[in-house]
């Protein structure tokens, strides 16, 4: 990644914290060009079109089974490692909402200086770390 | 888990904890918006893995 793009990267994670969601695209004013190469290099996932970002992870642009309330907003993560990372990279403490995907049940997970509590609950990684980003949505 | 796994069609992976989930969140995820923010290199994400104890195949990027 050159530095124009990580400059341009971070730019965009900033606007993401001011706005306490997911930028829109057209608010980044970032071309189009610049965004494929910050795929590429596994920085954010757009959606197929381009139109949106799917992926500014630990963030969602999308709606997820996995809601995060930190900092004063509501946020989605794209998966349980990423519903703990966004207190995370918020550097506050947080609460998950999610659905047991097994059993159903309704979970909620307090997260106080990163420790998540209740500490009873597990979390199924389906695949090996050489497959994640061969379809990161999927994963 | 199971029900999941055979409703799906899915292989089992591996089922972590979630002290160990939210460690590794930290690990992983902690310097994302930092204003200097720089990317990972593979080897700095597998030392990552590994500082939180994952380690073997299954943990081993591409």
């Amino acid at each position: 990644m050159d530095e124009r793009d990580r400059v341009r990267r971070n730019r965009i994670y900033a606007q993401l914290v001011e706005l306490g969601r997911v930028p829109t695209i057209e608010e980044t004013g970032v071309d189009e060009a610049t965004l494929r190469r910050l795929e590429d290099e596994h920085a954010l996932v757009l959606e197929p079109d381009g139109s949106a970002f799917r992926m500014l992870a630990p963030f969602s642009g999308v709606p997820t089974p996995y809601l995060v309330e930190a900092k004063g907003s509501r946020w989605h993560a794209n998966c349980a490692w990423d519903a703990f990372g966004v207190p995370a990279a918020l550097g506050v403490d947080g609460h998950v909402s999610a659905t047991c995907l097994d059993c159903g049940d309704r979970l909620e997970v307090g997260v106080r200086g990163g420790e998540p509590t209740p500490a009873n609950l597990v979390a199924h990684f389906l695949l090996p770390a050489e497959r994640w980003w061969a379809d990161i949505v999927f994963t | 888990m199971g029900r999941w796994l055979e409703a799906n069609g899915y292989e089992r992976g591996v089922t972590l904890g979630v002290l160990q989930v939210a460690e590794l969140a930290r690990a992983w995820w902690q310097d994302r918006l930092d204003p200097d923010w720089r990317p990972h290199t593979r080897e700095e994400n597998q030392a990552i893995l590994e500082r939180v104890g994952l380690v073997g195949r299954f943990w081993q990027l591409a």
